[in-house]
């Protein structure tokens, strides 16, 4: 059952129109500029706290947060209660975005390059200096005639914000805006797109099911959209519904995930696809498959016999033909994947299988299974499915048909694979002007930073995606006053256009980013009629929706049929594994980079919460380690803590060694997010980089990464290593600390809640 | 002279009665589900934010000086593949029969009217006792009077006391906040009702893994939680009384995860 709140807002009302909104009420702004107690604004009671209504923006997925402010000072971030993906909670990262804000290594202000590229060494100017110099080279480029050599490269910005951003980049006359991050789900939009037709990233309804199939999805952690799939994982194992969901993951390696399965199936690298196609196969040919299509599906999963699925995927048949059985046979079920099956040059097909398993078996477009999400209230995170990727932009860089890049938060220099060779692509490029708030190993390269505010300065909004089944905005408002100074990204943007003038002046009608945003706002008012309905007057639905948080309509979901046809998937579909790079023989171990929660793709490595929260499998802190199954580890002559090297066809790494029960010994694994060589005094010289050794490789069809596509060797290295774990014993010596109860017993359920 | 003595003993023996909370107005309980946790964290950093834990550093956190109030257990067992990772959340347990305050030399660890285990900082005089004592490994010693680097400072919360060197410290159950909801209720004439105070932990936890409430309510959550059969404590029968109840984990022990038949 969803809980409910009541919260009473305080309408309309003659209390002030201010900048932002408490949360709950509609007050004054919290402090434009620090408090001044001469004259305390009515909201502010020095000593009490006000809670006001914003956006997570430490990952993708859009929490709504509620962020508390005492004195002009943000002290706590927690998940907004009445919003539907947090729903008042908050995952580790989304906690620690306040080190984020308050972060001592930020750049302070604007600065142009002095030394080398590289060599960190800037100076400070002011922002007239800085925006002028950025429409010098802007005009330049245009007068060459060059003006599509500009790029922009940038994760997926939420809202109006994109397409502010895009508004100024075509009114300049350039296409390429490079959307890229490390995850960004593309493989995932993509496979949606060819299998089902559907644009915005579905709901996949963990909450409502009764057996989850998760392929190395790691929605614990760092997946999709980790707090909001929490909340339905705890509500599926005990929440008011009958009945315990069951959930099993496939995986080579025991993820914080995976360690609260019921079974833990650990298939070989590179074939789950193999794997979930085969219980398609089972299932289509149980007979509880009724589609008219029945046909054409036996004969595409023709050659995904159990015999052959076992000897590939070192699954036993039995346990293939169980799986399938339960799957089909409890409903609803749910299939997911993640990047344990995406992160492959195939990864593509990978999650199209996992669409078929679920076409099959008849969890599309139904409660407990996977559900449409319809983002038309916007349409921006439909538009662009899949453009353009970071690769492209490699290319062009070294072939030198960049003039002039934009870059804003995504460090490519870092996220890329080594043999991407991303920093010397991006050397290449005449200028670069970075957006970035931190001085991290890619605006180290840039020639001028022009530093933007954290999400807690700044306006914004989202539309959610994944959404939970009906549409989601969130509003994002400045809590606190700039630290330092820096700018609202879409104030800069529309500063540079204004100077530029022509068409890109054109497309800036509005003066400030909080302006454009009010009136973008006021269009969408309009155009929606759930949003006319629920107020008289613009404004008092804007007040309303800033106190609130955003806007939302449960009611607003709309049921919509998903199918799978085999025509659509017949292309995507190859009876053969992954392939990966590096000889079995040289390189007998497979690599399995991963996203750690602390610092999903790096960017929390700065956090010193983060640094110093043990990871949930190791309990190692500040450090990043090799993890090595006892077997394997014999073998190799290495301990827990011995230092080794790690080398694919693309280079080697150093890193201490961790002994793990839970991972094939064929594998070995290696958390993202250490190593960075610029970006702080948390974050630098410290652990081993995985990243560094991948080959580029990309599914061809998004220009994403193939992350888990090399092979490995690894060899002892005689100098002792540093590792610090917080366990004491990985046993409970029989003390009975975590006690269980047997599945299936009288315990499945408790009431709660 | 003798009868005061006699007085405080008894008072201090009425402690001591099994139950005797049961007197008071609340019984502050702490519900954890381990078949909802999955060990995410969150409650960690949370709390981290909430009751201004410094950071300490690699170095420090190698000589157990990590000062985490709450923190996860994960036990690994069997070997592959058939593995069982396993988590528990455990911060102080504020223990009815608390060994720590039996060793206090100045009191500055005791029992208060709600039946909380509380540390006062500025009694506190460092010396070690309740933390050797603490069956369950949950305080922490402030060896150093830590800094923020500025500007991290701005975060830290001014309901919660920034600790110095000297003092020991440990989970609260987030008292600032229980101080909080008892005032308002006061102004407003009537009791805490169920739900007025979150804890940090509570409130972030994604899984909804954490209930608190008082016990004494018997329509509170962690009343009808706590009948649950699948209720235990931590390290029961060392007879420490602990507020925190633990649901068990639903989990095949002996065979599953990784065997090759499910
Ligand atoms: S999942 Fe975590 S990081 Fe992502 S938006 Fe939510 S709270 Fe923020
Ligand atoms: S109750 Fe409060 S002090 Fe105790 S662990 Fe939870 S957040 Fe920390
Ligand atoms: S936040 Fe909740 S689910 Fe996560 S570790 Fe803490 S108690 Fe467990």
């Amino acid at each position: 059952m969803k809980r409910r709140y009541f919260l009473k807002f305080i309408g309309a009302g003659g209390i002030g129109t201010g900048l932002g909104m408490l949360f709950g009420q509609a007050i004054k702004p919290p402090g434009a500029k620090l408090i001044p107690y001469l004259i305390p604004p009515e909201d502010v009671i020095p000593g009490l706290a006000n809670y006001y209504a914003s956006l997570c923006t430490q990952c993708p997925a859009g929490c709504g947060v509620l962020v508390k402010i005492m004195d002009g000072r943000a002290k706590k971030v927690e998940g907004n209660p009445l919003h539907p993906v947090s729903g008042g909670k908050l995952c580790v990262r989304g906690q620690a975005g306040l080190q984020a804000l308050y972060n001592p290594d930020r750049v302070q202000g604007p600065m142009r390059r002095k030394g080398a590229r590289g060599s960190t060494s800037f100076e400070p100017i002011s922002w007239e200096e800085a925006i002028g110099e950025v429409t010098t080279r802007l005009n330049d480029l245009s007068a060459k005639g060059e003006s599509d050599k500009l790029y922009f490269l940038t994760p997926e910005l939420g809202g109006h914000l994109g397409k502010l951003a895009d508004d100024f980049m075509a009114g300049y006359g350039s296409s390429n805006t490079i959307k890229y991050d490390l995850f960004d789900y593309r493989n995932l939009r993509y496979a949606n797109r060819a299998s089902m037709g559907i644009k915005a990233i579905p709901h996949y309804d963990i909450e409502n099911t009764k057996y989850l199939l998760s392929f190395g999805a790691d929605f614990a952690s760092t997946w999709l959209s980790p707090v909001g799939m929490s909340r339905g994982y705890g509500e599926m194992r005990q929440g008011g519904h009958t009945g315990r969901g069951k959930f099993v993951q496939v995986e080579p390696r025991l993820s914080l995930t995976a360690a609260n399965a019921d079974e833990w199936v650990p298939a070989k690298p590179g074939t789950e696809a193999v794997l979930a196609l085969a219980i398609a196969k089972e299932i289509v040919d149980s007979g509880h498959y009724k589609g008219s299509d029945l046909k054409t599906w036996k004969k595409l999963l023709s050659p995904f016999g159990l015999s052959y699925a076992s000897e590939v995927t070192d699954v036993d048949k039995k346990r293939i033909r169980h799986i399938a059985k339960e799957f089909m046979s409890t409903r609803p079920s749910l299939a997911v994947g993640g990047e344990g099956i995406s992160g492959y040059s195939n990864g593509v097909s990978g999650l199209v299988a996992v669409n078929i398993l679920n076409h099959v078996a008849g969890n599309l477009g139904i409660k407990g299974g996977v559900q449409a999400n319809s983002n038309d209230l916007f349409g921006g995170n439909d538009a662009d499915t899949v453009g353009a990727g970071i690769q492209t932009l490699i290319n062009a860089a070294k072939e030198s048909k960049v003039g002039l890049l934009f870059h804003y938060n995504n460090n490519p220099a870092f996220t890329t694979p080594g043999s991407a060779k991303a920093a010397d692509a991006l050397k290449n490029v005449p200028f670069i002007v970075s957006f970035s708030s931190f001085l991290d190993e890619t605006t180290a390269l840039s020639d001028i930073i022009l530093p933007s505010h954290t999400s807690f300065e700044d306006w914004g909004d989202d539309f959610t995606n994944p959404a939970p089944g009906f549409q989601v905005a969130t509003i994002m408002q400045p809590v606190v006053s700039s630290v330092y100074k820096t700018r609202s990204l879409g104030d800069i943007f529309i500063g540079i256009g204004k100077a530029v003038g022509g068409t890109a002046k054109a497309k800036m009608p509005n003066d400030t980013f909080a302006t454009h945003l009010k009136a973008s706002w006021k269009r969408l008012y309009a155009k929606d009629k759930g949003m006319s309905a629920s107020s008289f007057t613009f404004e008092t639905f804007w007040r309303e929706t800033l106190a609130r948080g955003g806007w939302w309509n449960e009611k607003s979901a709309k049921k919509r049929k998903l199918s799978v046809s085999t025509r659509s998937v017949a292309r995507h579909v190859s009876k053969e594994p992954a392939k990966f790079e590096g000889e079995s023989s040289k390189y007998p171990l497979y690599l399995l980079p991963y996203a750690q929660a602390g610092h999903l793709d790096g960017r929390g490595a700065n956090i010193p919460w983060l640094q110093e929260l043990p990871d949930p499998i190791t309990s190692v802190v500040w450090d990043s380690w090799v993890e090595i199954n006892p077997k394997t580890a014999k073998r190799l002559g290495v301990k827990m803590g011995d230092m080794a090297e790690i080398e694919s066809p693309f280079g080697k790494v150093l890193s201490p060694v961790y002994v793990y029960e839970g991972i094939r010994p064929d594998t070995v694994a290696i958390p993202i997010g250490q190593v960075h060589k610029l970006y702080g005094r948390y974050a630098e010289k410290r652990g081993a980089n995985p990243l560094e050794i991948l080959p580029s490789t990309v599914d061809t069809r998004t220009e994403v990464y193939a992350l888990n596509s090399t092979r490995v060797r690894i060899a002892k290295v005689s100098r002792p290593g540093d590792l610090v774990k917080m366990d004491v014993y990985t046993d409970e010596l029989g003390r009975g600390i975590v006690q269980t109860v047997p599945t299936g017993g009288q315990f499945k359920k408790s009431s709660h809640h | 002279m003798s009868g005061i003595l006699t007085k405080l003993k008894d008072k201090l023996q009425s402690y001591r009665v099994p139950g005797y909370r049961t007197k008071f107005e609340y019984k502050w309980t702490m519900v954890v589900d381990l078949d909802r946790c999955n060990g995410c964290e969150a409650c960690v950093v949370a709390c981290y934010a909430e009751n201004n834990l410094p950071v300490v550093g690699k170095r420090d956190c190698d000589i157990s000086r990590r000062f985490s109030w709450i923190r996860i257990e994960r036990y690994i067992e069997g070997e592959y593949p058939d593995v069982k990772v396993k988590f528990i959340p455990i911060m102080c347990q504020h223990c009815d029969a608390a060994p720590c305050e039996l060793g206090c030399p100045v009191y500055a660890t005791y029992h208060n009217q709600d039946g909380l285990n509380v540390q006062v900082y500025n009694r506190c005089v460092g010396t070690f006792t309740c933390a050797t004592y603490c069956t369950y490994d949950v305080r922490r010693f402030n060896w150093f009077t830590y800094k923020w680097d500025s500007p991290l400072e701005q975060q830290l919360n001014p309901d919660v006391t920034v600790r110095e060197m000297g003092v020991m410290e440990k989970c609260t159950f987030c008292i600032q906040r229980i101080r909080v909801a008892k005032d308002t209720a006061k102004d407003e004439g009537r009791k805490v009702t169920d739900g007025d105070v979150q804890t940090a932990c509570m409130q972030s936890c994604p899984t909804d893994a954490i209930t608190f409430g008082d016990l004494n309510d018997p329509n509170s959550k962690v009343s009808k939680l706590a009948k649950s059969p699948r209720r235990y404590r931590l390290l029961e029968e060392l007879n420490t009384d602990p507020s925190v109840i633990y649901l068990k984990r639903v989990m095949d022990e002996k065979k599953g995860h990784g065997s090759s038949h499910g």
